[in-house]
């Protein structure tokens, strides 16, 4: 049996999922552009592979394909520019200035 | 044809100027506040609010007004001497945000019953929070952008932000509701501050010195602030919320200690 701690934390030659983004009823930012956030809800919020946490203000930004570390995205609520790394087996967003 | 863009897909040229554009922040503002005048939904109703809670709301709402006019001046004022069109327009966005707020809390104080609220304003707003309205018009004054992007965009905002967030989750169902529409322009006006700041500090190290003395000369008066805000809405000091947590976090991600 193979402990799953010798695991990395993503197979990289898997292909990443594809996800179809539905609106959340997010409307902080312009219509065509809603279905990329969703509001946090707090510390029991689970996220999907396709989402990240802005550090900056707390709105979940969501993508289209699995996350990665080294991916990057944009916060459109607070203006950020983030970058997907990992920490301690987590994938985390990092600003970039 | 799809309906969306991927935000992700943008070069990050494309991505600044357009969540710093007017165009994006029209369309942004209607998503939460279209149909609500001064706010507010015509189908919040008001709750019976006891005298106490009713003195201890319009103490604070005149702090807010306090915070707002700061930012109001502060934002309009900064126009002048913003280092581009981006960051031109964006301040216009946001003084026109901060009107907005006051406007809705000088209604807020209105519809409690407040006669003159220039008065009450005058009579109940924290000293802490005026020097610091005083220390954030100098910088302005001064035409120092990095300072007064600094004081207000992080520190002031930072505040503000934390405050409403918790606020809004005790408050009566109108003044809750007038604090999210608050809030979500917020999220806009310190990621502006923090962002610029960053590249800015990414650019010119030098710049961090004098900036984390501004921080230590700011940081009494805004925790003084926070502080009697939170015992006017009397929350219990265990009950309070981390401003730490939000604001230390924020100016760390600059890199100043605490």
């Amino acid at each position: 049996m193979i402990d799953p701690l010798e695991h990395s934390f993503v197979d990289k030659d898997r292909a990443r999922q594809s996800f179809v983004l539905e609106d959340t009823g997010f409307d902080e930012v312009p219509r065509r552009f809603r279905r990329f956030y969703r509001r946090w809800c707090g510390a029991d919020d689970m996220l999907a592979a396709n989402e990240a946490l802005c550090p900056v203000c707390k709105v979940v930004i969501r993508s289209v394909k699995e996350l990665r570390a080294g991916d990057l995205v944009y916060c459109m609520p607070c203006m950020s520019r983030l970058m997907l790394v990992e920490e301690q087996g987590k994938l985390i967003a990092k600003v970039i200035y | 044809m799809r309906d969306w863009i991927d935000p992700h897909q943008l070069n990050e040229d494309d991505f600044k100027s357009t969540v710093q554009s007017f165009e994006f922040w029209f369309e942004a503002v209607e998503g939460y506040l279209h149909g609500r005048p001064f706010g507010v939904s015509p189908l919040t109703k008001e709750i019976a609010l006891s005298d106490r809670r009713r003195d201890g709301l319009i103490t604070t709402l005149c702090n807010y007004c306090v915070g707002e006019a700061a930012a109001l001046e502060a934002s309009s004022g900064m126009i002048r001497f913003a280092p581009d069109r981006l960051a031109q327009v964006f301040l216009a966005t946001q003084a026109v945000d901060e009107a907005r707020h006051l406007e809705v809390f000088l209604n807020r104080l209105s519809q409690l019953g407040v006669p003159n609220v220039d008065v009450e304003i005058e009579s109940r707003a924290n000293r802490s929070l005026l020097k610091f309205k005083d220390r954030l018009l100098e910088f302005v004054d001064a035409q120092d952008w990095e300072a007064a992007v600094f004081a207000q965009n992080v520190i002031l905002e930072c505040l503000e932000s934390t405050v409403f967030r918790h606020h809004a989750a005790t408050a009566d169902p109108v003044t809750a509701e007038i604090l999210a529409g608050v809030i979500s322009d917020e999220r806009r006006h310190f990621g502006f501050g923090e962002n610029d700041l960053g590249r800015r500090l990414q650019a010119a190290p030098h710049v961090h010195a004098r900036l984390a003395k501004i921080k230590r000369d700011l940081d009494t008066l805004v925790l003084d602030t926070f502080s009697e805000v939170m015992g006017e809405l009397d929350i219990a000091p265990a009950d309070r919320p981390d401003l730490a947590g939000d604001y230390l976090a924020a100016v760390a991600r600059l890199g100043f200690r605490p």
